[in-house]
């Protein structure tokens, strides 16, 4: 109790800047120094103890090792030589003598504990040593410093180490740079005190830009996360082999055949054995990378398709010759991997194995059910070892926020992409070290569970992956960025894709590829927002846009995704309150100005333009930047390895001097809808009566016939008359009938108002992809007056889906001349929804399903879509609409 | 499909006014008449190397009273008869405004959603350097229009000049700030529109202080035309929507809280703490002004009949369809017609014209005393007029306008 109520007196360390960092020394710490180099040392031990003495602290120098002295003699200043050889008792007993002798309010030097390690040949005696003595120092506020070698010592030393201190402090150096970052200050709490600080004359400044965090990190020498010495399975054995050869070899160096063989078993384990994924490792992964990698796996097993698919396009790009130098222009990467064992290893020790399988055969399971079940992942437990080192990576980061990413075997392959099925989960990490280890479990344990939720099921039985070997990677990667204001946010992230379909004249070059282009996290590039709208860019023309003069501001980006540092959450926010002041640094290469009354390209970076006049148009990063040019030669790139086309997600940083550096993050085949085939000509002479409705805008090609049945949502119903509790329940409904009819085996349309799977539902069916998989058509209708307005979708995880299952996908304006919307058609035909789902009979006012054949006297209907035209119709055949046979609805 | 030839509509127009002032066919036929039509090619160097060759045109509809002035637009469907049509209309626009000027307008095919600003810089230029001998400020005076902006008036008027070897700034309007362009332009339409509506509701005997107000569309006229409403006259704006939706409240809607909400979310019906409403259910309020400030025949046979607003200001172009303009001429509701109402635009546009013609700028509050005065004098020309023939003030307008043209070229000996 005494200790405690002094604790929270200062004591100086004789650094400001220290002092600042850790809001000042306390009676009662004890400070672990973790150097790589020995030399380090000293600086921060003699600043300690000339501000001691000065303010008449009674100082200690115990000195027990080989090396320099730490301190040399002066006034003021005891200095208490032990020797260490004859064991760890008599050391000990004799350290807590001189400490139980001095008494209260003392300051203590101790040498380099690693050195007892050479004495006591084990890290078990150093820890045991550590817990006796620091509490001890504790108890009698007294002010301890020690040092420890980086990476010399197990992780669960460490570990036990850091559970007792209550400081401790990493110093490394990278660069001719000297850095320090605390990884535990018990007690104290400031946004920045865990990041790396970088020691100049004047300050130690935070490297908080994440660009520039990876790259020191990454280059820090660190010990690997998991080496067990002792097990001969193929795992560690192969490791070892080629971690011997390791230090003789730089990348790139010609290897062994033996060399070479090992390689390859190691990365067959952990990067998979595709036909495809060997060759480009093969080609393109240097040993020292694939090293790298292990170094960085948590547990054993796959690093799954994602991180798979991110680190081969690094390797792809880094190890290619071009016209870009990608060394100069890609950023450091320092993920870690969480290998997919360690996912069978949760579920086998938390009861749900069994479960897992089951729903894997099954391949459906209800959001309720799925709810339970996600509730059960959050209470399982991860095995202890792998708890530490989650502690080391959560260390690592410091409070650099992350992204913990699904990475499945399956996910990102060569021909299933899983786009968004899975669950990717931020962490802003922000709070002490256990408030954020516990919110990486948290998230690691949502995305655990959503291997099994129903849009994953569902996605997988409909690509017959049902019961493959579908494990769950993880991917952690440092959230690309810098702090502004309280947010956390890169620049520029998007999402790019070497082909475009998205192509609204014939001068663009589809091969050329498009780019979604967001400013702050890409949340909001690959997410189907309503009313907010990324950039699209064609990289074959990249100044002509779809709209023109102020529409360009209404169709622009509104709202930006952050972290928000100080909530600790992802948030969204609006532009113009985050860069409210107009001081963020590159605001005139990302906006243009509305001024008189037009939309204007900055021309010089200063202006008193008020927030709310500014629009992010990108123009100036898209004319003055080589930004796209560095996209399009990644797309062309990583296309040409890959054999087919990709698609890739991005972040990027500019700099005042307009350079441009970019953060590959991920890289997968991308579908691309089918252009061409038989049938994709439209009949030229169809009998108005025939046609349900005609498109001029449709993106993907295709021929559908045969369809029974439609399921139909009026849009102006929906708009008007629909109370929120029924719209929310649409999905629902739709998902049941979607279902329903799979098992009729019934090929079925759905059309509805504005944005199928918008997150706002207001301006569409809030459908998940298990709802819908089973159409073959999806219709987006548009009309003006009800103000629903299909938003072109390419390149969304939502238009993804529609393509990977050959979803034909049409948006429909019945306002516009030459729709030949037969609304007649729509009004008439009968509703078998209550015949179809007695249950949801309450729903025939707002969700009509039409029976085809029952309603035509035996017509299906069959829609073309041709892309060359962008023309597409649907139309009944194999007979007439027979009005007579059509009754008013709601009559049988 | 067969589609409404908009000139053909233009001259409908023409004779209907003719038979009211019970011209002379000559008459008539002059004035169905454009006066002189100029067809260019336009060669234009692509991005991408090649030489693509556009289509454009200049319509001077008749310049009896001046300059002709009109505004050029870039559009992939532009044809003749619109041009035609659009020239004809600037003619009674500019007339009824009693400015100095005639009627004109000009147009390229062309689509800007297929060209970089690198293209339409260069086919803005070319489109001068083929017109140069036709326009001039003295004899025809461009301005944007549909698919042209402030930047591209800047390049037309700097290849003007360019030419003429001297800077020439009254050769185009609706030029940015800082190279000539006009202060208070940015809400000169719904501010001109503000002017006719206080004159309606003088002489309506409507106080506007306590005058409840819809507005429909909240683009730069709608938004403008509730702010102004609100700051000019004290009247609560009780309703204002968008293409996705509005927003009621019977103490008043936030005008600037609405627009901010529009530019961050996309429409004003996510404006917090209000009762949401449809465009629909917004044309129907029981409201003293009703403001369409967005899109064509939105006041159709169908709804006309429901309306109960005592004026409706029309700021969009033809939001009311004939059918529906007999309906609330029966009932009642006085109708500021759109030529009108929305008349603000150009009338600024002469003043960029006149200031240019000074090499001296006004002050803002300048700008707007004149526009003050000219929308109050024109609006009661209409109104008179509407009196005076027992005709609707859509037809009036049309009439006044007609009757300005035909004196002008009287007097200058034409017929």
């Amino acid at each position: 109790m005494e200790a405690q109520s002094t604790a929270l007196k200062k004591v100086q360390s004789g650094l400001t800047p220290l002092d600042e960092l850790l809001q000042g020394l306390r009676l009662g710490d004890n400070v672990v120094w973790q150097v790589d180099r020995l030399e380090d040392y000293p600086y921060f031990a003699h600043a300690f103890v000339d501000k001691a003495i000065s303010e008449g602290f009674e100082c200690v120098y115990l000195t027990f090792a080989a090396h320099a002295a730490i301190l040399e003699p002066r006034n003021g200043l005891t200095i208490k030589k032990i020797d260490p050889t004859p064991g760890f008792d008599y050391f000990a007993g004799e350290v807590h003598r001189i400490i139980e002798e001095r008494g209260r309010k003392v300051c203590y030097v101790f040498d380099n504990l690693s050195d007892l390690v050479d004495e006591w040949a084990t890290d078990e005696l150093l820890v045991n040593f550590f817990q006796v003595t620091c509490p001890y120092l504790y108890q009698l506020d007294d002010v301890a410093y020690f040092a420890l070698r980086r990476g010399q010592h197990a992780h669960s030393a460490i570990a036990r180490i850091r559970d007792t201190t209550q400081i401790l402090i990493d110093v490394y150096h990278v660069g001719g740079n000297t850095y320090v970052q605390p990884l535990k200050v018990s007690g104290r709490y400031s946004q920045q005190m865990f990041l790396p600080h970088l020691i100049t004359l004047d300050s130690w400044e935070p490297v908080s830009r994440s660009g520039d965090a990876a790259k020191i990190l990454a280059t820090a020498v660190r010990k690997p996360l998991n080496i067990s010495s002792e097990s001969i399975a193929p795992w560690d054995s192969v490791y070892r082999k080629l971690v011997q050869n390791r230090e003789s070899l730089d990348d790139w160096s010609p290897i062994s055949h033996e060399t070479k063989v090992l390689k390859e078993a190691l990365s067959r384990m952990m990067i998979g054995n595709h036909t495809k994924l060997i060759q480009l490792s093969e080609r393109h992964l240097s040993l020292g990378e694939l090293l790298r990698v292990r170094d960085r796996l948590i547990g054993s097993g796959r690093i799954g398709g994602k991180a798979a698919g991110m680190i081969l396009a690094r390797s792809v790009l880094l190890s290619g010759n071009g016209e870009i130098d990608f060394s100069q222009v890609l950023e450091e990467h320092d993920s870690f991997y969480i290998g997919s064992d360690v996912f069978f290893t949760f579920l086998v020790n938390n009861d749900l194995f069994e479960p897992r399988l089951e729903l894997t055969k099954t391949g459906s399971i209800s959001r309720d059910e799925f709810a339970k079940l996600e509730q059960k992942f959050f209470e399982g437990r991860f095995p202890d070892e792998i708890m530490e080192q989650f502690r080391g990576m959560i260390d690592y980061y410091g409070q650099a926020p992350i992204i913990v990413r699904s990475s499945s075997l399956l996910e990102d392959g060569f021909t299933d992409a899983f786009a968004g099925k899975y669950r990717s989960e931020f962490c802003a990490n922000q709070g002490s070290p256990e408030e954020r280890l516990n919110a990486f479990l948290r998230a690691i344990k949502l995305v655990y569970a959503s291997a099994l939720n129903p849009d994953a099921l569902a996605y997988r039985h409909r690509r017959g992956l049902g019961e493959g070997d579908e494990q769950m990677a993880v991917l952690v990667q440092r959230v690309s960025g810098m702090p502004y204001k309280r947010y956390f946010f890169p620049i520029l992230a998007g999402v790019a894709f070497s082909r475009n379909l998205y192509a609204w004249t014939n001068r663009i070059d589809p091969k050329k590829g498009m780019i979604r282009l967001v400013y702050g996290l890409g949340t909001r590039a690959v997410n189907r927002v309503s009313g907010d709208y990324p950039r699209m860019i064609a990289v074959s023309h990249p100044n002509i846009r779809p709209e023109t003069g102020m529409e360009a501001a209404k169709y622009s980006q509104r709202l930006v995704d952050i972290i928000n540092l100080e909530e600790n959450t992802l948030d969204t926010r609006p532009f113009s309150e985050i860069i409210k002041g107009n001081n963020y640094p590159v605001l005139s290469l990302l906006t243009s100005e509305i001024a008189d009354g037009y939309l204007r390209d900055w021309f010089v970076t200063s202006s008193a333009s008020s927030s709310e006049n500014l629009v992010l148009t990108f123009n100036n990063i898209i004319n003055r930047t080589a930004l796209v040019k560095i996209i399009g030669e990644i797309l062309r790139r990583l296309e040409e390895a890959w054999g087919q086309p990709v698609d890739i997600e991005f972040t990027a940083y500019v700099d005042s001097e307009e350079n441009i550096r970019v953060n590959l993050l991920q890289c997968r085949t991308l579908r691309v809808p089918t252009l061409t085939g038989p049938g994709v000509d439209i009949p030229k002479e169809l009998p108005k009566e025939q046609v349900l409705f005609r498109s001029s805008r449709a993106i993907n090609a295709g021929m559908v016939d045969k369809i029974g049945y439609i399921i139909y949502i009026d849009p102006k119903k929906y708009a008007e008359n629909v109370k929120i509790d029924t719209k929310k329940a649409l999905g629902r409904v739709i998902g049941k009938l979607n279902n329903y009819l799979r098992k009729k085996q019934h090929k079925v349309m759905m059309m509805g108002p504005g944005r199928w799977g918008s997150n706002n539902i207001e301006l569409g069916v809030n459908v998940g992809y298990a709802d819908i998989d089973n159409t073959a058509v999806l219709v987006e209708v548009a009309r003006e007056k009800a103000g629903h307005t299909p938003e072109v979708s390419y390149g969304t995880h939502f238009f993804q889906d529609l393509v990977e299952s050959d979803i034909l996908y049409l948006p429909v304006y019945p306002d516009e001349d030459g729709s030949d919307f037969n609304t007649s058609f729509f009004s008439h035909s009968p509703n078998v929804l209550g015949n179809l789902l007695p249950e949801f009979k309450d729903y025939e006012d707002i969700i009509l399903v039409i029976d085809l054949p029952m309603a035509t006297d035996g017509a299906s209907a069959k829609v073309i879509a041709d892309p060359k035209t962008r023309h597409a119709v649907c139309f009944l055949e194999k007979g007439q609409i027979q009005k007579t046979k059509i009754q008013k609805k709601g009559k049988k | 499909m067969t589609s409404i030839n908009p000139f053909e509509v233009a001259k409908r127009q023409i004779d209907a006014c003719a038979d009211i002032l019970k011209l002379p066919p000559s008459v008539t036929a002059m004035l169905k008449t454009p006066m002189r039509e100029l067809h260019v090619a336009l060669p234009v160097r692509m991005d991408d190397g090649y030489v693509k060759v556009f289509q454009g045109f200049r319509v001077q509809y008749n310049d009896a009273k001046g300059p002709t002035k009109g505004g050029i637009r870039f559009h992939p469907d532009e044809t003749i008869d619109t041009v035609r049509a659009l020239a004809s209309w600037m003619t009674w626009k500019c007339a009824l405004l009693d400015l100095p000027l005639g009627g004109g307008k000009g147009g390229v095919i062309c689509n800007p959603k297929e060209m970089s600003p690198g293209e339409m810089e260069r086919l803005s230029r070319a489109y001068i350097r083929a017109v140069y001998q036709f326009v001039g400020p003295e004899r025809d005076v461009p301005a944007p229009d549909v698919y042209t902006t402030p930047q591209i008036m800047a390049w037309m008027m700097d290849e003007y000049s360019a030419i003429a070897g001297k800077s020439q700034f009254g050769v185009i309007t609706g030029k940015p700030l800082a190279v000539g362009g006009s202060p208070g332009r940015g809400d000169a339409t719904a501010r001109g529109g503000m002017y006719t509506i206080r004159e309606a509701a003088r002489s309506l005997g409507i106080d506007l202080s306590k005058a409840k107000v819809a507005v429909q569309g909240y683009g730069n006229a709608g938004y403008h035309a509730a702010r102004l409403c609100s700051e000019l006259f004290g009247s609560t704006i009780v309703a204002v929507c968008d293409s996705k939706g509005g927003v009621c409240c019977t103490t008043g809607v936030d005008t600037a809280a609405a627009y901010t909400c529009k530019n961050q979310t996309g429409s004003v019906c996510n404006l917090p703490g209000m009762e949401t409403i449809s465009n629909e259910e917004l044309m129907e309020l029981d409201v003293d002004i009703l403001i369409p400030a967005a899109i064509e025949n939105i006041i159709t046979d169908k709804n006309a009949g429901r309306i109960k607003a005592k004026i409706i200001a029309e700021l969009a172009n033809g939001p009311t369809t004939p059918e529906a303009d007999d309906i609330l001429y029966q009932n009642g509701v006085h109708v500021i017609p759109d030529f009108l109402c929305n008349a603000g635009g150009v009338t600024v546009s002469y003043f960029e014209m006149v200031q240019n013609y000074y090499m001296y700028t006004w002050e803002e509050a300048e700008v707007y005393e004149r526009l003050d005065r000219k929308m109050t004098a024109a609006y009661h020309s209409v109104l008179n007029t509407s009196r005076e023939h027992k005709i609707n003030m859509r037809q009036a307008a049309y009439v006044r306008a007609v009757e300005r043209v035909v004196e002008a070229m009287k007097l200058r000996g034409w017929i």
